[in-house]
């Protein structure tokens, strides 16, 4: 337990010293703002563009803007903030293959399977931080301009969202485990989306496809329910759990 | 027993074999110094004696204890030194000790002591910037503390000096040298001096094979060529003892070069007590490694 400490230690400072979480807070924090932000704004471009639009034969009627408005766009804008924390975290094992930092490590008698458990509660802690932090921004300034209220099933939208973000740190720790360069992690994270993507197109299986769990706009306006989620819900913590697990055996296995 | 024993290990990269049923034992309390060219399979063996590398054939024991690639508890038994060591360049050199520390699960009593103590040895004591602006030498001397950290039985160090300067590879050998009060020293190099200077013993590695093995003293009396320079100090004498004896022959210092055969040294040093010819210097005429080196590596 305490060396395993000893590695999170490392892996926080690198974090912290490498200017990462910096980076990411400030990301997280300016997402949060954006969504409200671009609700608040969009009757005065609307105004704005008006004209031009009569002109082309579309009229611009009255724009009502609330707490929906700004959380459509947060469930908009959050992929963009996982793609991010993905290009960002893609380099955490391979940049050690490549610079061979790991080898007086592990030549001092340290199971491996400490590095990949330290790597990925940091990576999962890292992403559940951002998540939130941009989630609370927003909901913060959702709560001073609007009303939280009118939206339904915001918590199990948010919790379903940030479950996805999750099952993909745990995927991408899984192909760092054995690709050595992070052209290959992202690859292996990009096949997993696209499968899940796949998935979701197709009838019988779409339910259980993770991809389910980003279907928050169908939860905020009350057109699906939140246990219409479970198998997905079910699908990617068995995914993630599987990866990780998976992960030891072939971090074992690698040549370094 | 040996610190390190390697029987018959083969490791092959696809078609290419690396290393060909090598046997290898390192005493304990040795300098021993692992000499071949490059590509010759060195960083291979040693690699593969830390688990890092899967043999496909042979049997490695550390300190008694049998080495399984993957589970590498032997690894406990070593400290090692990379040809390049890379540490994490946003700590500084006790950072990185203390976590070294913490890895080897030393006790944290002892822990600041031992590594304040390590820092002091290899020269890096008053070092506080971090690891990112070490030169090449720093960095190595940091390599030696952290491979020494745990105490090991067995130092592995793969090719310590040969991207050094005279005076970090001066540095570097030095701290060896102490060191062997605690340890065993596995170097690997291509630098035969280094081993003239340090080792006491080593082995010749070529194509995957040892070519030759044993203690240093003993490879330089294989090597002896019973050779013996003979400088006298006035040259009508040199000529006087040409005339006399056969088999000599005159080098470029006009110092008698001869064979050690059938007591020609005798018959020559009896000849100069009766003629009473003041000498200069006798010397037994000693061929450096690198000529054995070269002579058992033929291709």
């Amino acid at each position: 337990m305490k060396t395993l400490l000893a590695v999170l230690k490392k892996e926080w400072m690198e974090t912290v010293r490498s200017g990462k979480l910096t980076v990411l807070v400030i990301l997280s924090v300016l997402f949060g703002i954006m969504n409200p932000a671009i609700a608040k704004l969009t009757p005065w471009m609307m105004e704005l563009l008006s004209e031009s639009l009569s002109e082309n034969g579309l009229s611009v009627g009255n724009i009502t803007v609330d707490a929906l408005t700004s959380w459509t766009q947060f469930f908009k804008n959050i992929p963009l903030l996982l793609v991010v924390f993905v290009l960002i975290y893609s380099s955490i094992f391979t940049k050690e293959y490549q610079s061979g930092t790991l080898i007086p490590i592990l030549t001092k008698g340290l199971p491996r399977y400490k590095i990949v458990l330290a790597k990925f509660i940091l990576v999962f802690s890292l992403w559940t931080l951002c998540y939130w932090l941009c989630f609370l921004v927003t909901y913060g300034y959702n709560a001073f301009y609007w009303d939280n209220r009118t939206v339904s099933c915001l918590f199990s939208a948010a919790l379903y969202w940030w479950l996805f973000g999750a099952g993909i740190t745990s995927v991408m720790v899984f192909f760092s485990a054995f690709s050595s360069g992070s052209t290959g992690v992202l690859l292996g994270t990009g096949g997993y989306v696209t499968a899940a993507y796949t998935a979701g197109l197709l009838p019988h299986i779409k339910e259980y496809s993770p991809v389910m769990l980003t279907n928050s706009l169908q939860l905020l306006t009350a057109s699906a329910k939140p246990d219409g989620c479970m198998k997905a819900v079910l699908v990617t913590v068995l995914l993630g759990t599987f990866s990780v697990a998976a992960s030891v055996p072939l971090f074992n296995r690698k040549q370094l | 027993m040996d610190a390190l024993t390697i029987t018959n290990l083969t490791k092959k990269f696809g078609d290419k074999t690396v290393l060909d049923k090598l046997n290898l034992s390192v005493p304990k309390h040795s300098i021993f110094g692992f000499v071949g060219k490059n590509g010759a399979g060195k960083t291979t063996t040693m690699k593969t004696v830390l688990g890092l590398l899967k043999p496909d054939e042979g049997r490695i024991t550390v300190a008694g204890e049998r080495v399984v690639y993957g589970q590498t508890k032997t690894n406990r038994h070593i400290g090692y030194l990379p040809d390049v060591p890379e540490f994490y360049s946003y700590m500084t050199p006790y950072e990185y000790l203390a976590f070294c520390g913490k890895i080897s699960e030393i006790p944290a009593k002892d822990l600041k002591s031992r590594c304040c103590g390590l820092l002091e040895l290899v020269g890096l004591k008053n070092e506080k910037h971090r690891i990112k602006g070490f030169s090449r030498g720093m960095k190595q001397r940091l390599g030696i503390a952290q491979a020494l950290l745990n105490r090991p039985k067995l130092l592995i160090c793969d090719e310590p000096t040969s991207a050094l300067d005279p005076v970090g590879r001066k540095e570097i050998l030095d701290i060896l040298l102490l060191a062997k009060e605690q340890t065993t020293i596995l170097f690997s190099t291509h630098i035969l001096s280094d081993v003239e200077r340090i080792c006491t013993d080593a082995a010749f590695l070529d194509k995957g094979t040892i070519v030759l093995q044993g203690s240093v003293s003993g490879m330089r009396n294989l090597n002896s060529s019973k050779k013996y320079v003979l400088e006298l100090a006035d040259r009508k004498d040199t000529e006087k003892i040409m005339q006399a004896f056969t088999g000599l022959t005159l080098n470029q210092n006009h110092e008698l070069v001869f064979r050690e055969e059938s007591g020609l040294l005798f018959s020559i040093l009896h000849f100069i007590a009766e003629q009473k010819i003041p000498v200069q210097k006798l010397e037994h005429m000693e061929i450096p490694l690198e000529d054995l080196f070269l002579e058992v590596t033929k291709p």
